[in-house]
């Protein structure tokens, strides 16, 4: 009954494009998917040229060592971004768990046992999220809003909220501070993943899946999926990911606490977005996300070098996703003409 | 009651050489049609004929190509809100209420009267309330449409748009989803208010309600005018003949000669929304084929039968080598060998901006990969493989299959299930919106498809592509399967009689 | 021929029938429950909450304030995550001018700012409107920092800030005040007047309201306005009750007005909802942190609760659950996959 108008206009339109299949292409649409390239050459040249000190080694080093744990973070919420559930905002719940069991239970049980109980709790956030997201069918913003309370409250019960230390020259700090030539050990740890989880998303089922469910939700169950799976597989991936990034975090500074990934929420989210990857979901990939890690890595550090405080890295982060936003909206528009 | 147009006055509203023009494709052709002050006059056609389209025209929500539409001697030039003061409603074919909000409020939506910003709803539901004492309907003015039956909310919509004063009023299709109880109280109603000098233009599949209450009707085939007459002067066998009246079948294939042997798909008293005990058997090497009008509840009947949608009841096998499995969910269809192409291919069909391999890989992804890893060789020489039998043209893999026509992306739609050799292969109007060149094609192939002895449910409104294809034809009204045909016995008549309500041909 | 049908869902007359079509439209029902429970609970376990309801009113008026303005945007099924950071630039910005005449006024502006910001994405460009707001939440955060040079900074105007808690009517401060004619006019507005009304229209069938002539992209821009004015009056209130602003103020906020405001029954998809509903949610969570707060309980612990609940009263949603029913009938008849035959 209701669908004849509607039906009989898609089936004309459709009459109507019988012509030869249409390639897009442009210097706009390239532009506004791949803007960031640019960007970052332009900034990386600038910087070289003309802010004082962004060249030397120890810059580099301190680059990285602030990317590294973002970056790992950013590159497993890119699962979610790409699945259409917009973001994990309990990763900031997630890295900091992490880290205190790392640290609190690495010292007094050895790391084995940590690894086991940090895999765990991991474990369960993803679970958590995933079920609630895919199974009860939950808004992800609000179901993660919801588990970043959670997941803090507990640890700081549990933790007292205090500061832990790891034994200095103990493994985490061997590890955290440990470095070839200007690239700290854990930069590794992060190329690693990056790799491991690009493959995962473009080589593997899973990965098929995740993008097919962002792309076209019905298309992809009436393929045969079990889609909650899928969004619960996602938001594993996330989780399995703010852990190894809390392991890392911890052993840089050797320290960790209940409050240590604050931003790394809505910084990772940037960072995925400004790389490319879609907030609607079903285009993107993990290399672009690790392009946008550095973006946003080298331009806190070009601004903090600059003398611009906290704030205006804060600010620039804003409007730099606005405008991506708007790139993203406007490729689409062109993509379709 | 005998109809009577009352023509004292010349016409309230004249449509003259209407033509509307989706892109290239014309939806109405050269239609032109009055209607007088106190005239009810009904517009028939088969699916697809342009009727929506025209109304829409009318109403001036599509603006047309060429031709013009007079309301009471002033041209319509500015689009639905001018149409709407000027005194034309229309009752949308999709139900337009906001859930969340009550009966007067939906009433009056958009247009509530208001003191200071202030809705006046003590005038609101006066408004509302003569609107639908106007109709004769009485429903709680405080009551929110989500709480009330789909009867009552097309009710409601009605009285939105006699709420508006209209001289003239059109309804599409306002009866699809009413009981006998409630249809007989609408034609009614829509009796009253013809009586009261309003001009009714009245949309409808079912013939018996044509000649219950109209004084004239238009028929429509393919966006043009066929004829109009005079109700009095023309029997239903007439109409339908001429809905239907195809004058030959020259753009078809031949049937096969099927050789259908064991049951593979059985279902038995499957009930749902929309779905009334629906039993249906198909045999392998079978194509059974159901007919009906659109909201006839076909669609809901497959997509209840393979577990796309929940069923209340009923139970469905299907039987492959001797080994019968229930089936409970669509997973547990898709396991068990049925493939399915839905009828909103560009919704559920297929990943537009996904490339054509990546299509056909989903439903095949387990058999192409490798613990879990996709074999990126062989999904590649595989899509490869199946879109050169399909035919999809060009036969570009990487290519995004949102850049192709419909009838190739329908052809994609085939491809992802045909490497799987269904058991059973569920289609759900396969040709909508699809070229002539690409049709015989995909007639081909579901041919083909029986012969190597899958079991063939499709659904199509397309009256000579049901009656090449199937062996069987069952055809629904209602959500029942309303009788069964022969492919010798089958013909558009025949088919269009039991779907319409009409019984000239006992079946 | 004038008769007319009986359909049924007529209202029969009497009070009974009444009572019970009012308690089926309304969309408060698990906000009043969980008020309930709470309630009872502390009667019985902390009675101090009631007593000292003062404390206790404060506390649902600085909970409450932002979620009531989150609530006009909810109902329209967008999503303002800025309101924690408007809250916070707003209260700084009344701390760095020194004269409040004119801080106060500049300080609402930018909440309405803010708005029209937030709804030009949306409406306009067509992004999102949760991520279009994240944007805007980094930015006005970014901006609070700027203000305040990233620490602290006291009110100068020290007076006004403690005139400003003491009770002006009864127990009532003036944020209490504020609170209660926010909630009024919002009521009104939302309940009484066209373009409130059209709110639900708006969330609960885009289409239809286009169709209709509402002015969709001007109620998109009311309700955003809305929101960003309000968080922007809560950071005002914030700053002159503390006599200090922080740049990360109202850092717990979010969690707090969506809890609120989906506790109170509000539909995140849009078109289902109250202000009462708001109110209600929000006085269920403004008792129990008075409670957590008399009994001594920690903050850590009152944070886990309070998400826990907002979890629950997510996928507690009535289309959640239908989907989790269907989910679990068709995995139970999984079960019996090879038939008897």
């Amino acid at each position: 009954m209701a669908k004849e108008s509607l039906t009989e206009q898609i089936a004309l339109t459709e009459v109507v494009a019988q012509e030869a299949p249409k390639k897009t292409s442009g210097v706009g649409l390239w532009l506004t998917q791949n803007g960031v390239f640019l960007f970052l050459v332009v900034l990386a040249v600038f910087a070289a040229f003309f802010v004082n000190g962004f060249g030397s080694l120890d810059n580099v080093t301190n680059i990285l060592n602030r990317a590294v744990p973002l970056g790992i973070v950013a590159v497993g919420m890119t699962f979610v971004v790409i699945s259409g559930n917009y973001l994990d905002l309990s990763v900031v719940a997630q890295v900091a768990t992490s880290g205190v069991i790392f640290l609190a239970v690495g010292s007094e049980y050895g790391l084995g046992v940590a690894a086991l109980a940090a895999t765990g709790a991991a474990i369960l956030y993803g679970l958590v999220n995933g079920l609630a997201v895919g199974l009860f069918k939950a808004n992800a913003v609000i179901v993660t809003l919801a588990t970043t309370y959670i997941g803090l409250g507990l640890l700081r019960y549990f933790s007292g909220g205090s500061i832990f230390f790891g034994p200095p020259d103990g493994p985490m700090d061997v590890f955290g501070s440990g470095k070839v030539g200007p690239v700290p050990y854990s930069a590794f740890v992060f190329l690693g993943l990056t790799l491991v989880l690009s493959l995962v998303l473009t080589r593997t089922n899973f990965g098929f899946l995740v993008k097919s469910f962002g792309v076209n939700e019905r298309a992809t169950r009436l393929g045969g999926v079990n889609t909650d799976m899928v969004i619960v597989g996602a938001f594993l991936v996330t989780a399995l990911a703010a852990m190894i990034a809390g392991f890392v975090f911890a052993a840089f500074s050797n320290t960790a606490v209940s409050t240590m990934a604050q931003g790394f929420d809505f910084k990772a989210l940037g960072a995925i977005i400004i790389g490319g990857t879609s907030v609607f979901g079903g285009r993107g990939s993990v290399l672009r996300t690790l392009l946008g890690v550095i973006f946003v890595s080298v331009l806190d550090n070009v601004l903090t070098l600059l003398g611009f405080t906290f704030g205006f890295q804060q600010l620039a982060l804003g409007v730099l996703i606005l405008l991506a936003v708007t790139l993203d909206v406007l490729s689409r528009k062109l993509g379709q003409q | 009651m005998t109809p009577s147009a009352s023509s004292s006055t010349g016409p309230v509203i004249e449509a003259h050489s209407i033509v509307k023009k989706f892109g290239g494709a014309i939806a109405v052709d050269d239609v032109s049609i009055e209607v007088y002050p106190g005239e009810i006059h009904a517009v028939v056609g088969e699916n697809g004929a342009g009727k929506s389209t025209l109304m829409r025209v009318l109403a001036g929500v599509h603006q047309q190509d060429s031709g013009s539409v007079i309301v009471d001697g002033v041209k319509l030039e500015g689009g639905a809100k001018e149409s709407i003061d000027l005194g034309v409603s229309l009752v949308h074919q999709e139900l337009s209420l906001v859930p969340e909000m009550t009966v007067a409020e939906n009433i009056l939506l958009g247009s509530a009267p208001t003191t200071l910003g202030f809705t006046n709803f003590s005038e609101m539901k006066n408004i509302a309330r003569s609107a639908l004492e106007e109709i004769g309907v009485s429903v709680d003015l405080d009551e929110r449409i989500s709480r009330l039956s789909v009867a009552l909310r097309q009710f409601v919509e009605i009285a939105r748009a006699v709420a508006r004063k209209p001289k003239v009023l059109i309804l599409d299709e306002p009866t699809a989803t009413l009981t006998p109880a409630e249809t007989d109280y609408l034609l009614e109603m829509l009796q009253r208010l013809a009586g009261r000098g309003m001009a009714i233009v009245y949309i409808s599949h079912r013939i018996p309600e044509v000649f219950r209450i109209c004084h004239n009707v238009t028929i429509l085939r393919d966006g043009k005018r066929v004829s109009v007459t005079a109700v009095a002067e023309s029997t239903p066998e007439g109409v339908v003949d001429q809905m239907v009246g195809r004058e030959l079948k020259k753009d078809l294939g031949s049937h096969r000669d099927a050789t259908p042997s064991d049951v593979v798909l059985k279902a038995e008293g499957i009930r749902a929304p929309s779905v009334d005990d629906v039993d249906l058997e198909v045999r392998a090497g079978e194509i059974v084929g159901l007919g009906g009008l659109v909201g006839a509840g076909r669609t809901e009947i497959v997509r209840a039968i393979i577990g796309a949608d929940a069923r209340k009841s009923g139970r469905v096998t299907i039987t492959v080598d001797g080994k019968t499995r229930i089936i409970s969910s669509y997973q547990s269809a898709i396991r068990a060998g049925v493939g399915y192409i839905p009828e909103e291919r560009r919704v559920d069909g297929l990943a537009l901006t996904m490339t054509v391999a990546e299509n056909i890989n989903l439903p095949n992804r387990k058999e192409l990969s490798t613990a879990g890893f996709q074999q990126t060789k062989k999904i590649r020489t595989f899509a490869q493989r199946l879109a050169e039998q399909v035919g999809l043209r060009p036969p570009e893999i990487k290519r995004e299959a949102g850049q192709y026509s419909g009838g190739n992306q329908q052809k994609i739609v085939i491809a992802k299930w045909l490497g799987r050799r269904p058991a059973v292969m569920v289609l759900d109007e396969p040709t909508r919106g699809v070229d002539v060149g690409a049709k015989a094609e995909i007639h081909r192939l579901i041919k083909e498809l029986a012969d190597q002895g899958t079991a063939v449910l499709i659904v199509s409104s397309d009256l000579p592509e049901l009656l090449e294809l199937s062996d069987t034809i069952h055809v629904v009204r209602d959500g029942k399967i309303q009788g069964s045909i022969g492919h010798q016995d089958a013909t558009e008549k025949a088919v269009m009689s039991l779907a319409s309500g009409e019984k000239l041909v006992g079946a | 021929m004038t008769q007319t049908m009986e359909l049924g869902n007529l209202q029969k007359p009497g009070l009974g029938p009444k009572l019970k079509a009012f308690v089926r439209r309304r969309t408060e029902g698990r906000a009043v429950i969980l008020l309930a429970v709470i309630s009872l609970v502390v009667v019985f376990y902390e009675p101090l909450v009631f007593t000292a309801y003062p404390v206790t009113l404060g506390r649902i008026a600085l909970i409450g304030l932002v979620a009531l303005g989150l609530t006009a945007v909810i109902l329209m099924g967008e999503l303002d995550l800025s309101v924690a950071s408007t809250l916070a630039a707003s209260g700084v910005i009344v701390a760095v001018i020194p004269d409040l005449r004119i801080a106060i006024p500049v300080a609402l502006l930018t909440g309405i700012a803010v708005g029209i910001v937030n709804a030009f994405f949306v409406a306009i460009v067509g992004i999102a409107s949760f991520i279009a707001t994240l944007g805007m939440l980094f930015g006005l955060s970014g901006l609070a920092f700027v203000l305040s040079g990233e620490v602290p900074v006291n009110l100068q105007n020290q007076d006004a800030g403690i005139l400003f808690s003491q009770p002006v009517l009864g127990p009532l401060t003036p944020r209490i005040l504020l609170f209660l004619l926010v909630f009024i006019a919002l009521q009104l507005f939302v309940t009484r007047m066209k373009a409130g009304r059209e709110f639900f229209a708006v969330g609960g069938n885009r289409q239809a309201a286009y169709d209709s002539g509402i002015p969709v992209k001007r109620r998109i821009f009311t309700g955003f306005i809305i929101s960003g004015f309000v968080s922007a009056l809560a950071g005002v209130i914030y700053t002159l009750t503390l006599t200090t602003a922080s740049p990360d103020a109202g850092s717990n906020v979010l969690l707090s007005s969506f809890a609120a405001a989906i506790i109170g029954g509000n539909y995140l998809k849009g078109g289902k909802g109250s202000i009462v509903g708001t109110l209600l949610g929000a006085t269920a969570l403004g008792m129990l942190q008075t409670t957590f707060l008399m009994s001594g309980i920690q903050v850590p612990v009152q944070n886990t609760l309070i998400g826990a609940i907002l979890l629950l009263a997510v996928i507690t949603d009535p289309t959640s659950l239908r989907a989790l029913i269907e989910k679990l009938r068709s995995a139970l008849s999984k079960r019996a996959k090879v038939a008897p035959s």
